[in-house]
């Protein structure tokens, strides 16, 4: 298994999702196991010693740095859960404008309960957790646009 | 004049809709999936916001996600290419609905010229000449089976919704007619989600010839000539030309003033294509109505120096063509290479990264693409990676300008169908301007007897 293989296998085992993960070929042992929160996949890759060493490509040219445009992706902190958007849209941290917000840091939720309004195409959109714990850190402002994919809040579960 | 431009699509067709914008100076949204998170017209548009997941349905064809990104970035305008959403009327009343204007047609004119069957009727109505088939859907196998003999053989079911391709089928006896009927109507149902089918004559060999259009809302429509588009495998484009091999003057005049009357038909506004079947004695037939910019649409601009793309946006904002028919005029030879990420024998689609990519340059060179070494092409999307278009004084030097081109176009870590192209180039037909949709079938293994 070279390194664009093993760069394949281990995107395939994070869009599906895979929790854990092995692997035992004539010449190579690997295991795979997806920490709960860390948003990349450890991996111990284990070859025996009597195998000559399997062909390694070079690393691949660096991707072109992403756009300074799109927003900056928080770092998910260990032991940390993140809560992010499902949709594109204005986030927005109560009901109305008079009213008091859903949640603020330090707050203690519940899953289901509602976190934010994500409006979309004049339609408010409540975001539930889906996780209870204490919120540690709320990522965005209120009315500040949201992309598909933002983090919106840190909770400790 | 627009303030804001929200691009719905990606690749190249993205970044050639940015280079439109900001030659007009027109700030660009850029919307993407997360698997474009990197990619160029991300990086060179204005802002960028992401809009859903890999899967285009979730994403690039998500309506309200990208409406939304139009909102929260204050964009008052859409383009929405080619392909994902440029022919979806309701992408279009949306807009007009929200209150941002969508590049292109109205709904009406969209849906009119989507649904074939319909678009067929409209152009008989107004004179255009069409295919010999049934006056619309056909209701059952009894019909089809009728209708074929006074047609007469050979015939071709198509599915309405359809395009691409697919849900059609040609038949060639009367025996044959009633089971392909009835396959070609399930085709129709699961690939498009309506059984409608229709049939007619089946042209044999034709060349596909398309008049590119453009409209202002003013009521001009201008033509820009005839592209080529003949050397096709199963009925996806893989060179076009532009002129045609086998274009007169006056056949150009008469296609031209086919097309505009056809656009005219359906109050067309912005830019369009219409494509003919020409037969080898000179008569051509509407085969449907493109209401979007095309993928080889720079073939024309490079014979006539023409910005389609700023054509586009300047309609959209109100205001009148930029030129007369009389002002447009043809200069030298064009032919375009769609390079794709396939097998260049099978043709199976060869996702992965680019590792190495050297384009071509040098006089009478354009080449549009969003790859470059370290781009990752995914398969989620279309296999299509670059368009490689060249210029030439006249066709046996653009022939030797695209040979040159690419013999030198280099691109390592995936597969292309850079050596098809070759081949194609290489065959005598070809170099003598011998086309027509059966070319490829030279390259294709043995048939089956269909």
């Amino acid at each position: 298994m070279n390194l664009d293989q093993l760069r394949e296998l281990l995107e395939l085992l994070d869009e599906r999702e895979i929790a854990e993960f092995e692997l035992e070929e004539e010449n190579l042992k690997l295991r795979v196991r997806k920490a709960a929160h860390a948003p990349v996949p450890q991996v111990a890759f284990v070859a025996p010693s009597a195998a000559p060493a399997p062909p390694t490509l070079a690393p691949t040219a660096p991707p072109v740095p992403g756009a300074p445009a799109a927003a900056a992706a928080p770092v998910a902190e260990a032991g940390l859960e993140v809560i992010k958007s499902p949709i594109v849209g204005t986030f927005y941290r109560a009901p109305d404008p008079n009213s008091p917000s859903f949640v603020n840091v330090g707050d203690r939720i519940k899953p289901g309960q509602v976190l934010c309004i994500v409006e979309a195409m004049k339609l408010m959109n409540e975001i539930e957790s889906e996780t209870s714990g204490e919120i540690v850190k709320i990522h965005k402002e209120n009315g500040e646009p949201v992309q598909f994919g933002e983090t919106l809040f840190s909770i400790r579960p | 004049m627009f303030n804001k431009i929200l691009i719905a699509n990606r690749g190249e067709i993205a970044l050639r809709v940015i280079w439109a914008c900001k030659e007009l100076g027109i700030k660009t949204v850029a919307v993407y999936s997360e698997a474009d998170r990197h990619s160029l017209h991300v990086r060179f548009a204005d802002q960028a916001v992401c809009i859903g997941p890999p899967r285009s349905l979730e994403s690039y064809l998500n309506i309200p996600a990208i409406i939304s990104a139009a909102e929260v970035t204050g964009a008052d305008a859409i383009h929405p290419g080619y392909g994902f959403l440029s022919e979806s009327g309701y992408l279009a009343e949306i807009c007009e609905a929200c209150k941002i204007k969508f590049i292109g047609p109205g709904p009406q004119a969209i849906r009119m010229m989507g649904d074939k069957s319909r678009a067929k009727k409209a152009m008989q109505r107004a004179g255009v000449p069409v295919i010999p088939g049934s006056p619309g859907v056909v209701e059952d196998e009894e019909k089809a089976e009728r209708l074929a003999q006074d047609i007469g053989f050979p015939v071709i079911l198509k599915a309405s919704a359809g395009g691409g391709g697919r849900g059609m089928r040609i038949v060639r006896d009367t025996e044959a007619v009633k089971n392909a009927f009835k396959a070609a109507q399930t085709e129709a149902q699961n690939a498009f989600g309506v059984p409608d089918v229709y049939i007619e004559k089946y042209v044999e060999g034709p060349r596909h010839i398309e008049i590119q259009v453009m409209a202002d809302a003013k009521g001009s429509i201008v033509h820009l000539g005839e592209r080529e588009c003949s050397i096709q495998r199963r009925h996806q484009k893989l060179i076009e030309e532009a002129p045609s091999p086998v274009m007169t003057e006056k056949l150009r005049r008469r296609m031209g003033r086919t097309a505009v009357e056809a656009a005219a038909a359906v109050q067309y506004v912005n830019a369009g294509t219409v494509e003919f079947l020409l037969d080898a004695q000179g008569n051509y037939y509407f085969m449907e109505m493109n209401t979007r910019i095309q993928v080889e649409h720079g073939v024309t601009e490079l014979v006539t120096g023409r910005d389609l793309v700023k054509e586009q946006i300047l309609v959209a904002a109100g205001e009148a063509l930029s030129f007369a028919q009389k002002d447009i005029t043809w200069s030298g030879h064009a032919i375009e290479c769609r390079i794709n990420a396939e097998d260049p024998i099978t043709f199976t689609p060869s996702p992965g990264s680019i590792r190495y990519f050297n384009v071509p340059g040098g006089p009478g060179v354009r080449v549009d693409t969003a790859a470059h070494e370290g781009a990752e092409i995914s398969p989620y999307y279309d296999s299509m990676i670059a368009k490689l278009m060249v210029h030439g004084r006249d066709r046996k030097e653009a022939i030797a300008r695209m040979k040159r081109c690419l013999d030198v176009m280099v691109v390592e870590g995936i597969k292309t169908t850079i050596p098809i192209h070759k081949r194609i180039l290489d065959e005598p037909d070809f170099q003598a301007g011998r086309l027509s949709t059966k070319f490829m079938e030279r390259f294709q293994p043995a048939k089956r007897t269909s």
